[in-house]
């Protein structure tokens, strides 16, 4: 026997060996019948450690894996008990008390207690922790967001007051910070793990949530466990799997032939197709979006309001919503209508051309302009269809009023580099989905002039600078009373309407589309897969 | 010798009957490409005439309507007539396809005639510059000079052009190397023509008819590459009715509205179909060995 031939005849034997292995393995299968639930996400995690990362797809994940200190009530973003069961807020609105939960450990048996999640949370607030997250390169991270940054003296102090007690100082009153801790991006991460692994365990992550890690495979999936211990009763489903499908057309139909359960995303276009399956459920809230066409407010023609306000009467946003976007909400101030803080009493700019024109001529522009218009490709949570097809229909619409918008499609990550630190002209697709459910988060993020730092915020892409709408936001920071705080953004509102630093377009409906089957799911406005241990298949 | 070195230096033979009437008609595939093309060449040329609605006026009201009488193509997301766009998209398509067609063409004889004329150390550099470029998959090299030059339809064309330019190199090379040895071609050198002389009397007319059949059938890789590049966002920008960029918004309707891609994708095929029998045809004709020789 040649050794080739040698080497075939031991690989069979080998073969042989193992058949009645598998069969005894798919009879084992068949026996117990774990309940696995199979959810289709457009695009792969790129990590999951929740301080290191700011990715939609990895927070789906995530958010089956990890508590935070405070979780998100089921179904909604107001904030209830997590790993902490009860906390308490000075009268200054400074200091957070949190009194954690007894008898929880992690995934990998770390006990959880205050000294443990101390210890997590040290990395975003502790720059002389050898993982400080703020200080490593090529991270996306919400810490500073959360606790502010050591950099510029904003930074939250913490205190292990027991061993059940975890105390928050801030150095000035900031309210949001009690939502900003519930999200995922805020989850708790085992001590234990972050130090096996060399202070990244983003491809291990150990958490105390309702479903524990198995394994994450590049592009294809990643698997979670149901944790039997689970301190909120014990997942209703055996196994969840997170199939990563890019092509929305192939979701549809996996989902058509019960390959998979539940759809993350779901274009408009497929709405009906599932609205129209006995076999299947559509699930639609308001979502906490808001989606429009940002203009460089400092630069060109819509440096003159009365042209940023003729782009909002000249474009039909009520046509576009109910036939690109299956129906969203026209949009006419910086935060849904789901959010506290909304002014009811402002109302969409109107659809007016002639309006429009007069404004322009108004302007010194009565026979129009030329402009640039920059767009990308891909659907985000706020935008279902894509930035192209916003801009077509919108470059449609202001060519009738004599504006000639030439569009230029760039892909996503150099999408974002060129609005954010560039000093673009023109006109670009924007859009925000709320991180905590706080107004602030809204109105703050996407149009305050940082007045320090003399320069526009980082996602106030526009460079909309309004004094009196900057010191409301301010104010509305300092007061810890919500009630008071809503009204203080409810005239913000108002300023932003009229200044019109984008066209306002929607506020998307948040759709997802399970099997009927599914059932105890709930959709939560802040995107993530909360609460899985609710869901069951029947 | 003493025979005079001119008569020994005939004008470059022609091939009068290589392009007889009757063999033309005699070939089916050239006869039905030629109709093809005669019917896209007349969609473009006309597109203004024939097409029943304006191409890019939007009515969000006629939304995703499937084929009908009053739209015999149907209409796309935004309400626009799909015939319509498809006949202005054959006007760009063919614009493109030829202008990128022809700049390979210009580049490629250049370089290939340089490379196999004067030989040694230039068709060493100009063949190894080809060898790499083909090592590239065209579209990843045109995405990287489109990335370069900036996303539009003309640096589409310009990319394109770029990246078939070593096929023509190739094909020109190997054609100029064999006349070069020529008797006619010594003789003329003998009588102390200069080599831009030389080539462009004795050498160019005799590498024709390859380049004539080589550019026929690459106009339809050229046209399939922009609607690529369109399609990736990397070429023609909304709302022109290009093919491959309607491909591109009508994939994501493939389940509820399938003519919104299928129209665009019918025309391209039907295009590019029609160009390579009008290739393989004047293959036939004017250039036997190649038969059977695949790009």
């Amino acid at each position: 026997m040649t050794q080739a031939i040698r080497r075939r005849w031991v690989s069979l034997v080998v073969a042989a060996a193992l058949v009645p292995v598998g069969i005894s393995a798919v009879g084992q299968a068949q026996a117990q019948a774990p309940k696995t639930l199979v959810i289709a996400i457009g695009a792969d995690q790129t990590g999951l450690d929740p301080q290191t990362v700011e990715n939609n797809e990895s927070g789906f994940i995530m958010s089956t894996i990890f508590d935070s200190i405070v979780n998100y009530k089921p179904g909604s973003s107001i904030v209830g008990p997590g790993l902490a069961q009860s906390w308490t807020i000075s009268p200054d609105g400074r200091t957070y008390t949190f009194k954690l939960r007894p008898g929880v450990t992690f995934h990998d048996g770390t006990p959880m207690n205050a000294h443990t999640v101390a210890e997590d949370v040290d990395r975003a607030i502790n720059p002389n922790n050898p993982c400080y997250v703020l200080g490593r390169k090529g991270v996306d991270t919400y810490d500073d967001f959360t606790f502010g940054s050591a950099k510029d003296g904003t930074v939250a102090k913490m205190d292990v007051v027991d061993d059940s007690t975890l105390r928050f100082t801030l150095p000035k009153p900031n309210a949001p910070f009690i939502t900003s801790l519930a999200m995922v991006w805020q989850g708790i991460m085992s001590p234990a793990a972050t130090k096996q692994y060399n202070c990244d365990a983003s491809q291990h992550p150990v958490g105390t949530g309702p479903f524990k890690f198995v394994e994450a495979v590049r592009n294809d999936h990643v698997t979670v466990d149901a944790n039997a211990g689970y301190w909120g009763g014990r997942p209703k489903v055996d196994r969840i799997i997170f199939q990563v499908v890019p092509e929305s057309a192939t979701r549809m139909l996996q989902l058509e032939r019960n390959q998979v359960q539940i759809l993350a995303d779901v274009p408009p276009s497929d709405y009906a197709r599932v609205r129209g399956n006995p076999q299947l459920k559509l699930y639609t809230q308001p979502g906490l979006t808001i989606l429009g066409v940002s203009m460089s407010n400092d630069l060109g023609p819509f440096k003159d309001v009365r042209v940023r306000q003729a782009m909002n009467y000249a474009v039909d946003k009520d046509a576009i919503n109910k036939g690109l976007y299956g129906g969203a909400t026209t949009a006419s101030q910086g935060v849904p209508p789901v959010l506290w803080g909304f002014n009811k009493a402002v109302t969409p700019y109107p659809y007016d051309p002639a309006k429009a024109k007069q404004l322009l001529a108004e302007a010194g522009f009565p026979n129009g302009f030329t402009t640039d218009m920059m767009v990308y490709a891909n659907p985000r949570g706020y935008n279902p269809i894509g930035g192209a097809k916003l801009g077509e229909a919108v470059q449609g619409y202001l060519a009738k009023v004599g504006v000639t918008v030439k569009i230029t499609q760039y892909e996503w990550g150099a999408y974002l580099d060129k609005i954010r630190h560039t000093q673009w002209e023109g006109m670009a697709i924007s859009g925000w989905s709320g991180d905590n459910g706080d107004p602030d988060n809204f109105l703050g993020d996407l149009f305050e002039w940082d007045e320090a730092a003399g320069k526009a915020r980082t996602n106030n892409n526009s460079r909309h600078h309004n004094p009196a709408f900057d010191r409301l936001i301010v104010q509305a920071r300092q007061v810890t009373d919500q009630a008071k705080r809503a009204q203080l953004y409810e005239q913000a509102n108002k300023i932003l309407h009229d200044d019109a630093p984008w066209i306002f377009i929607n506020y998307t409906n948040q759709v997802r589309a399970t099997r009927a089957n599914v059932r105890g799911f709930l959709l939560n406005p802040l995107q993530m897969f909360f609460h899985m241990e609710l869901v069951s298949l029947q | 010798m003493t025979v005079p070195a001119l008569a020994l230096a005939p004008r470059a033979p022609r091939r009068s009957a290589a392009l007889s009437w009757r063999r033309l008609v005699r070939s089916p595939n050239l006869l039905v490409g030629f109709a093809v093309l005669v019917l896209v060449v007349g969609c473009a040329g006309f597109a203004r005439e024939l097409a029943p609605y304006s191409p890019i006026d939007q009515v969000f009201t006629d939304q995703l309507k499937p084929p009908s009488a009053a739209h015999l193509f149907g209409t796309d997301e935004f309400g626009r007539d799909i015939f319509s766009r498809c006949l202005y998209g054959a006007r760009i398509a063919l614009v493109v396809g030829v202008i990128a067609d022809g700049i390979a063409m210009l580049l490629g004889v250049v370089l290939g005639t340089v490379a196999g004329y004067f030989g040694g150390r230039a068709d060493a550099a100009v063949m190894r510059v080809v060898d790499v470029m083909l090592a590239f998959p065209y579209l990843l090299l045109a995405m990287i000079v489109v990335a370069i030059l900036g996303p539009s339809l003309t640096n589409a064309m310009i990319a394109i052009g770029i990246v078939y330019t070593p096929q023509f190199a190739r094909v020109v090379r190997g054609a100029v190397l064999a006349i070069r040895e020529q008797e006619f071609v010594e003789a003329a050198g003998a009588v102390g023509a200069r080599a831009p002389r030389i080539l462009a009397r004795h050498v160019l007319p005799n590498v024709l008819s390859p380049i004539i059949v080589m550019a026929t059938l690459t106009v339809g890789f050229t046209i399939v590459e922009t609607a690529g590049l369109s399609f990736l966002g990397l070429g023609a920008s909304p709302p022109t009715p290009e093919w491959g960029s309607m491909l591109a918004t009508g994939r994501s309707y493939m389940l509820t509205a399938p003519w919104i891609a299928t129209f665009p994708g019918l025309s391209i095929l039907v295009t590019v179909v029609g160009f390579n029998l009008v290739g393989d045809g004047l293959r036939d004709l004017l250039d036997p060995r190649l038969r059977g020789r695949g790009f």
